[in-house]
């Protein structure tokens, strides 16, 4: 069994019906010697790798569309990261900017097991340098 | 298979490797082993002279130092991996907090290697988003 800590973001789509109270019920209620911790995009789940890696299959099989993860490098309550104790806090913008994606993911991953088939994006072309002449030379 | 992410500390992206059966090489886990094993003070913002040198591999000493400093991270990520996911275009990877002359050195570094990649667009709405994880999903199961 490794040792090695693990500690793992838990965010939930903001589409779900789950709370993150709900969340943090359930990983208590699967009995692992693991530390649990609140937060408002869902919740921090800290123990040995094994462990957190059980608890995510769980969650997955729960909840297969819902609830998004990620490792966190540093430790749940770390002084240097911790709202609780004035850390900075780098990152939660990119995580506020992902979560507001996760709908649109979640509903890409069911269409995905579905086998729907999807429409490849348009490949960005290049800005003609004729029309930005143009443009650069147009008078009001 | 090790694949290798971009943006290196995506949510979206390392949950779908993982998802779809294969381990996301991140930055969240370069910068855990600085916490756990080098005593540093605020990993990534403070390095060690070690981690100037692997930066030096990377970019030139004329290149910023905050570019060499992050591909001090990511550039032995990528010799690790064996597939990579560039997700274009992130709102978040805009302006000089995103670097975008370290995003174009990571391109630059996968292509370089030549190992089996993909780039897909950021999902904006419902159906970038079915493209985008339909895209990631028929990549991943191939690389098996």
């Amino acid at each position: 069994m490794s040792e090695e800590r693990e500690t793992r973001i838990f965010m939930i789509s903001p589409e779900s019906m789950i709370t993150p109270d709900q969340l943090v019920r359930t990983i208590h209620a699967m009995g692992k010697e693991v530390t649990v911790k609140e937060t408002c995009y869902g919740c921090l789940v800290e123990g040995s790798r094994d462990l957190v890696k059980d608890i995510l299959a769980e969650v997955r099989k729960k909840h297969p569309y819902e609830i998004f993860s990620k490792v966190r490098a540093y430790p749940a309550g770390d002084p240097r990261r911790c709202r609780a104790q004035h850390g900075t806090r780098p990152g939660y913008a990119q995580l506020e900017a992902e979560w507001q994606a996760l709908p649109w993911v979640q509903n890409g991953l069911m269409c995905a097991d579905k086998g729907e088939k999807y429409k490849l994006p348009e490949e960005k072309k290049q800005f003609s340098a004729e029309k930005f002449k143009k443009i650069c030379e147009a008078k009001e | 298979m090790k694949v290798f992410i971009d943006p290196p500390n995506s949510l979206i992206l390392f949950d779908l490797v993982e998802r779809f059966g294969h381990e996301p090489l991140s930055s969240m886990a370069a910068i855990q082993n600085k916490i756990d094993n080098v005593e540093v003070d605020m990993p990534p913002m403070n390095l060690t002279l070690e981690d100037v040198i692997k930066g030096l591999k990377y970019a030139g000493v004329e290149v910023p130092s905050g570019v060499r400093g992050r591909l001090s991270l990511w550039g032995p990520m990528i010799e690790e991996a064996d597939a990579a996911i560039i997700m274009l275009d992130p709102p978040f990877n805009f302006g000089c907090v995103g670097c975008e002359r370290s995003n174009e050195m990571v391109k630059y570094l996968i292509k370089r290697r030549g190992i089996p990649s993909i780039s897909v667009n950021y999902p904006n709405n419902e159906e970038e988003a079915k493209a985008t994880v339909g895209q990631i999903k028929e990549f991943l199961e191939g690389l098996k």
